[in-house]
Parts: C-alpha cells; structure tokens; sequence
C-alpha cells in the first residue's frame, strides 16, 4: 500500500515537472511571439512615419534665408492608416529654432542622434518612443543637411505617432499566433489523454491474464498485444521462461537428492534389521556400517546445505570487500579441523589480496576443493598444497594433491552435479558444481590437471579488479 | 376600511422615504457650461428640449466665434481656471487639434457609435450636424439668367459677363473666419479647377465677409447677387422665412462640414456634459435639432428635408463631408497657413498680384 502510494506520488510529481516544463516551454515562446509581433508591428508603421517625415523634409526650401516647409495633406493623411492615432510633428532648423509644428517634442535619445550626425545619412529615419501628452508616442526622426547661404547645417524633421494602431496590430499579431497554438495544444492534450487511454489498455489486459493464472502456469503471455508493447511481453515471457528452468533444476535436484539419500538410508535400516534380528556377535559389525553410512548422509546432508547456501546467494549477489587469503586461510582451518589426519601445506607468495565479492561463496569453494583432495587426494597421508598467487590481474588459488587423479576426459564430466570421480568413494557428487557456480559468478573460473609431480591440481582463478 | 387607510399611510411614508436625497455628485451634475459657435437663437429648442429631459441640469450656454472660443478655452486650461464642459464648435480643425494635442475625454455609447465614420475621431471628437456648403443667389437678381450650378459654371459666368458680377459676389474672409479658411483650404484639396475660380472672383472685386449671416442678409437685400461656401442650413431656414434666395448644391462636388462637440479632459462638470453630449447624438436630440433648429442632422435615421438622408435624396452631385482626423491639422500649421494665406490674398486682390512675385502653393495639393 505504501509503496503504491509513493509510486502514486511519484507519477504525479513527474507529471507536474512535466507540466511545468512544458508550461515554461509555451511562456518562451509567447514571448517570443510577442517580441516579434511588437517588431512587426513596428516595422510596418515605421514606415508610414518615414514616410511622413521624408514627405516634409522634401518640402523643406529656403527664402530670404528662412527655412520653410510646405506640409502636405499626403504627410499626414499617410499617418491615417492608423485611424485614431494622435499626430505630432516638428521642423527644427540648425540653430535649434523651431521652424514649424509643436515646439516641445521630446528630443531624441542622445545616443540615437550622435550616431545621426556621424554618418550623416540623410533619408533614412530613426526611431524611438517616448511619452508626450499623456501618451506612449512612437517617433521618426529625419536630418536633411541645408546648403544654402544664411541657412546651413542640419535641419530635423520628428514625426511621431500614438500607438493605438501598433498595439492593436500586435495584439492582432499575437493573437492569430497563439490562438493555433492554443488549439493545437488543447487538441494534442485531448488525443493525448485518449491515447494514453488507449495504449495502456493492452497492459490492464496483460495484468489480468496474469492474475488468473496459477502459480506453476509459466508458459508465454498469450493476449495480443500491439508492437510497441511487445519488449515488455518478451521480458516477462523470458523471465517465466528462465523460472521455469529454476523450478525444473531445482524439482530434479529435490529428486536426485532423495534418490541419493534413499540409499544410505535404505543401507542404514537393513544394517539396523540385521543388528536388532541377527546374532549378538553381528552386532558389532552392523554398528560400524550403521556409523558409516550416518556419515555418508551427514556429508551429503551438508553438501546439499553448502549447495542450497551457494545458489542461494548467486541468486541474491551479494558483494563486498574482502581479503582472500584471509578467506583461504579460514576455509582451511575448518576443513582441517574437520577432518582427521589432514596434512595441508599452505603457502602465499603475497601479503595480501583485496578483492570484491561474496566471500562466503569463495569459501565455500575452497572448502570444497580442499575437501575433495583431503579426500581423494592423499590415500598415503601425502600433504595437501594450498597456495595462494598472482597471475597478471587474476589471483591463483592452487590446490595440489598427489593422489591417483582424474583421467583428463572425466574431468569436464566430474563438475556435473552428482557425479563422482570414482562409484566406490563416499560423497554425493555436488562439491565441484557448486565450486563452478561460485567462481563463475566473481567473473573467475576453476580447471583440473594434472601435477606434474603426480596427482591432481584444482586451479581456481579469480579476477583482482571485480566490481 | 380603517385599516385600508392605515396600508395608505404606511405606503406614503414609504415613498417619502424612497426619494433620492441630493448630495455632491447630483451637484455637481446640475450645472453644464457650453461653448459654442451655434447663435442661442438657433440652438434654444435643443436646450428646451434637453430642459424637459433633465429638468435637473442647468446649461449655461455661451455663444463664441470659433477662434475665440478655442484660445478662451486655451488659455482657461493653461491658467488652470475653470472652463467649459463641452464645446460645439463649426471649426472642425481646431477641434481636431484640441483632441490631438490631448485635451479632450472620451465618451463612448451606442448613440456615438451610431455616428458615420467621417464624423468621429478618437470617441472624442462627433460630428453632431451635416451641413452642406452650397451657392446662394438672389432669384430676382438673377433674372433671366440661369444660376451656375458648378463651379466651372460659376467660373464662365464670372469670365464672361465680369461686369454684372463686379462687387456683387461674396464669401468668407478666409483670414478673419475660421470657418472660411476651413472651407477655402477644403476647396484647394479638391483640385485645379478651385485656384482659378479664387482668381477669377479676386477679378470681379469680390467681397469677404466674417459669417454667413452677413453675407445672407446682403444677398437677401439685393445687394450682393450670389454667395460662395454658405452654411446651407442657414440659407435653408431663411427661405422658409420668405427671403427670396436660392440654394444651390454645386454639382461637381458638395463639402458638408459638421458642427463638432468635444468634452474637455477639464471639464468640471463631465457627468453633465457626457450627459448633454449623449443627448446631442441621441435620436430625439438629433430630431430636435432638425426640425427645430434647422440644422442638418447627422444621423442617418433621421428623417426630412434638413436630415442627411434629404440632402442625399436630391442627387446634387458628390456630397465630400469634411472628415474628422488628424488631415485637419495640415492647414493649421504655422507656415502652411502663412503661405496659404499670402497667396489667398494675391488671388483676392488683383492690386496685389500685380507684384512681380510668382504664384506659388495656389495649387498646393
């Protein structure tokens, strides 16, 4: 329930980031549109403006060495394109006088009119706004140099204009863009909503067929499912697929197990007939076989332990840092310990060796190597060789005995589980199963040959830089 | 029956108790002081009328020439003492002016709207009348001779018979008139043809005068046999009086110029005045002014002879009513009206013109 819920929450925090983003993504581009659509409207009435103000600079002569204009009705009747727009203008001769038109325009910004003079081109108007009788006014300002004598020098022509025209046209603007915009929006949110509906049908339909079925019903998802779903149904078909292979191994594992547990037993309790119903002296001799084959079950007993820890803890993959000949070490103490008689050498040939993993699961391993060779290994009491060595970026771990070996084609065969080098020895045949397993999940592998000086060597490689 | 009465009773009070009580804004809005070119005598029946509406209100109504109701006004605003509510002014120019510099209000209602599109600018300037400039002559002055219809007309007359028509022609003094210098410089923007005509009348000694009036009494009085750029209104409403005048549309085009009303932003009684000027674009104000006042209507709904819609039906030709807008304000710039003027004056008076000084700008536009 708790988790569902912060599933819940979490889908809904992802949803409004989403919805924030997306809003942010619409205010960027309303902005955009209205600096555009301010430029726009600018640019078209800019031009009306110009065009009034070069209208009157043309008119601009000089008599008797006054400058005079002649206004004409086109000037101003070109600014009516903005119908209800208030009009300003004025004609400024060079020595600051005003020639005509309101005397009290606002001037310019400096910056604007000094880069005017500079260049000093005449005909091209510049623009600004600036506020003048209660109103935002948009102003063009033209330069017509005079050369005339008495009159000479620049001569200004400022036209300006309300904006009413230009906001409308930007509003205008604005509008005719966000209103698809906005459409288009809505519409994507509604096939969205519905699509969403719609694609996420096949997974309710999914989720069904699995809560119908029973437990041990492990075969593919047979509810049709469009394209784009198909990787999830593929994912869980071989999921199922491989849980079934697990429930498979471990069913004949169970089997073989009680297979192999039945013998001894079946032993144990004729041994046990034979010592209650036979004659006292038999006695004796039906103990000895009844200790021998308890011990048989306790060591099987134990593999199938040691095997069930090992698989279980490849199936959890736990990971840390640790020293392996500190781990090699401990495993040899308690195996020696365990068994009567051992004569192990251990020998390493470095200080130490960090390494990541399950050390538990390389123990295990060493145990049972070690285990196997104490066994099989030493019919004469010969000393067992453990050693511990670097090979590049593996670490060797070598296990040398001196007894009678294994032909080189049963040695792939011995590593299957239940199986054992010779029918005649005691054990269940699990202990180089479950040393593959180990090894092989640390990314290492585990070889038997032949010693050179007679006998076998298990060599176990693991890599130093495991992560 | 006892308790009858006493339900009578109890109502009385109640209905006394309803009465609206006066307080500052009802004031305030009692009083509206107007500025106008329109004679009282002639605008009376409106403010008769208004009177019945809103027998609240008290208008004080002050009758000014267009130059000097628009520098008052000026000059009231700028030393900040108080001023009018509205001003009606035939000066359609100035009042342009007054809106674009930015001292008047809006005012925004269906009856505004209603206006044509000529005779509104900013929802701050309306047209309230249609008053077509026209041709009056003297019928019996005249004679035998048919009156020009045109302004080409008029001009052959002029040309060929310059005797018969020698100081017996009038029109405005376009530059002691503001309603004159409107209409003359109207004229100039309509073509060619009008600075050859302008010449041709400064030939025939033609005489200048402040208003239509003055020159309607002259034509009335045989003394002048024909007026040029008239208020047709005024022409109109002494006919129906008697006088024997004859109007004439010119046929190649007809200006109408409209009587403009603005609200000042610093009107200090603007409930009042919105109050007035609604009631001015309003339909009853409007059939007021028709068929009271005589002067034209600007609403089309309005119906007769004074109306907009009686003028159009007679088809005399192109009716160019004078548009409200910022066009207005070419003539009243300083130097174009100082050239304008000067060669006015040159066309007007022969002796001028003699000078050895080019003609220029007659044609300006």
């Amino acid at each position: 329930m708790n988790a569902r819920l912060l599933i819940k929450q979490n889908v809904i925090l992802r949803h409004s980031r989403r919805a924030a983003a997306s809003l942010l993504v619409m205010l960027a581009m309303y902005t955009g549109i209205r600096i555009y659509s301010l430029s726009a409207a600018d640019r078209s009435y800019d031009r009306l403006l110009s065009g009034a103000a070069l209208s009157i600079a043309e008119s601009l002569s000089v008599t008797h060495g006054n400058i005079r204009t002649d206004l004409s009705y086109a000037a101003l009747e070109m600014l009516s394109a903005a119908p209800d727009d208030r009009v300003f203008y004025s004609v400024v001769g060079p020595n600051g006088a005003v020639v005509t038109g309101y005397g009290d325009l606002p001037a310019e910004p400096p910056n604007l009119r000094k880069n005017g003079l500079t260049s000093g081109r005449a005909g091209e108007a510049r623009f600004f706004d600036a506020y003048y009788r209660g109103d935002e006014v948009r102003f063009a300002v033209l330069g017509r140099q005079m050369s005339e004598p008495n009159a000479s020098g620049w001569v200004w022509v400022q036209v300006g204009q309300t904006r009413l025209a230009r906001d409308a046209l930007q509003r205008e603007l604005i509008l005719g863009a966000v209103a698809p915009l906005g459409f288009v929006a809505i519409v994507t949110l509604i096939l969205a909503w519905f699509g969403t509906d719609r694609a996420l049908r096949p997974l309710k339909r999914i989720g069904d067929e699995l809560g119908a079925r029973r437990a041990v019903e492990l075969d593919p998802i047979r509810t049709p499912v469009p394209r784009e779903i198909t990787p999830l149904t593929d994912a869980i078909d071989g999921f199922m697929a491989r849980l079934a292979s697990t429930m498979d191994t471990l069913r004949m594992f169970i089997a073989e197990a009680a297979h192999q547990l039945r013998t001894p037993l079946a032993a144990l309790r004729a041994q046990a007939e034979i010592g209650v119903d036979g004659k006292p002296e038999d006695a004796h001799r039906s103990l000895v076989a009844i200790e021998k084959n308890a011990a048989k079950i306790s060591r099987l007993l134990d593999q199938l332990l040691s095997h069930a820890t090992v698989l279980h803890r490849t199936d959890i993959q736990k990971t840390e840092t640790f020293d392996l000949i500190d781990i090699v070490h401990e495993a040899a103490h308690e195996t020696i310990n365990m068994t009567s008689g051992a004569n192990v050498e251990i020998d390493h040939s470095i200080d130490a060796a960090p390494m990541k993993g399950d050390p538990v699961l390389i123990g295990e391993s060493v145990k049972n190597l070690l285990h196997n060779a104490l066994r099989y290994g030493c019919p004469n009491k010969e000393p067992i060789s453990l050693s511990v060595g670097i090979d590049r970026d593996e670490y060797v771990v070598l296990i040398a005995d001196r007894g009678p070996g294994i032909p080189a084609e049963q040695r792939e065969w011995v590593f299957q589980r239940f199986t054992r080098g010779s029918q005649s020895s005691p054990g269940a045949g699990l202990g180089l199963d479950i040393v593959r397993r180990a090894v092989t999940r640390h990314g290492g592998n585990v070889v038997l040959r032949d010693n050179p000086k007679g006998g076998l060597i298990a060599e176990l490689r693991l890599p130093r830089a495991q992560s | 029956m006892t308790r009858l009465r006493s339900i009578l009773v109890l109502m009385t009070v109640f209905i006394a108790g309803c009465a609206p009580q006066p307080d500052e804004s009802d004031v305030a809005a009692r009083h509206v002081v107007i500025y106008s070119t329109t004679d009282l005598e002639s605008f009376q029946p409106v403010l008769d009328d208004y009177k019945l509406l809103r027998p609240d209100v008290d208008v004080e109504y002050i009758a000014l020439d267009a130059g000097p109701l628009y520098e008052r006004f000026l000059g009231e605003v700028r030393r900040g003492s108080s001023t009018a509510d509205l001003l009606l002014s035939s000066a359609m120019d100035l009042q342009v002016k007054l809106v674009n510099d930015g001292f008047a209000a809006n005012h925004d209602s269906a009856n505004a709207r209603a206006l044509p599109a000529w005779a509104k600018w900013r929802r701050q300037a309306f047209g309230v009348t249609f008053e077509p400039v026209v041709m009056v002559y003297n019928k019996k002055m005249l004679g035998d001779r048919a009156p020009p219809r045109s302004r080409s007309e008029l001009l052959s007359a002029l040309k060929n018979e310059p005797e018969f028509w020698r100081g017996r022609i009038g029109t405005y003094d376009a530059e002691r008139s503001n309603a004159g210098y409107l209409l003359v410089t109207q004229d100039v923007l309509q073509g060619e043809t009008f600075a050859v005509l302008l010449q041709a009348m400064g030939e025939v000694d033609v005489k200048k005068y402040d208003n239509t009036s003055a020159i309607l009494d002259r034509i009335a009085s045989g003394h002048l046999i024909a007026g040029y750029n008239l208020l047709g209104s005024y022409a109109r409403a002494r006919i129906d009086h008697g006088a024997p005048l004859m109007i004439v549309y010119p046929e190649d085009y007809t200006l109408a110029v409209s009587r403009t009303a603005i609200i000042p932003v610093a009107a200090p009684h603007p409930d009042a005045a919105h109050s007035f000027l609604e009631y001015l674009v309003s339909i009853r104000g409007q059939q007021v002014l028709t068929t009271r006042s005589k002067l034209n209507a600007v609403r089309r709904e309005i119906q007769g002879p004074y109306a907009q819609s009686g003028v159009f039906d007679r088809e005399l030709g192109a009716i160019r009513p004078i548009a409200l807008g910022p066009g207005l304000l070419v003539y009243l710039d300083q130097q174009k009206r100082e050239r304008f003027l000067d060669t006015w004056r040159r066309a007007m008076s022969p002796a001028l013109r003699a000078e050895p000084r080019s003609i220029d700008g007659a044609t300006a536009q």
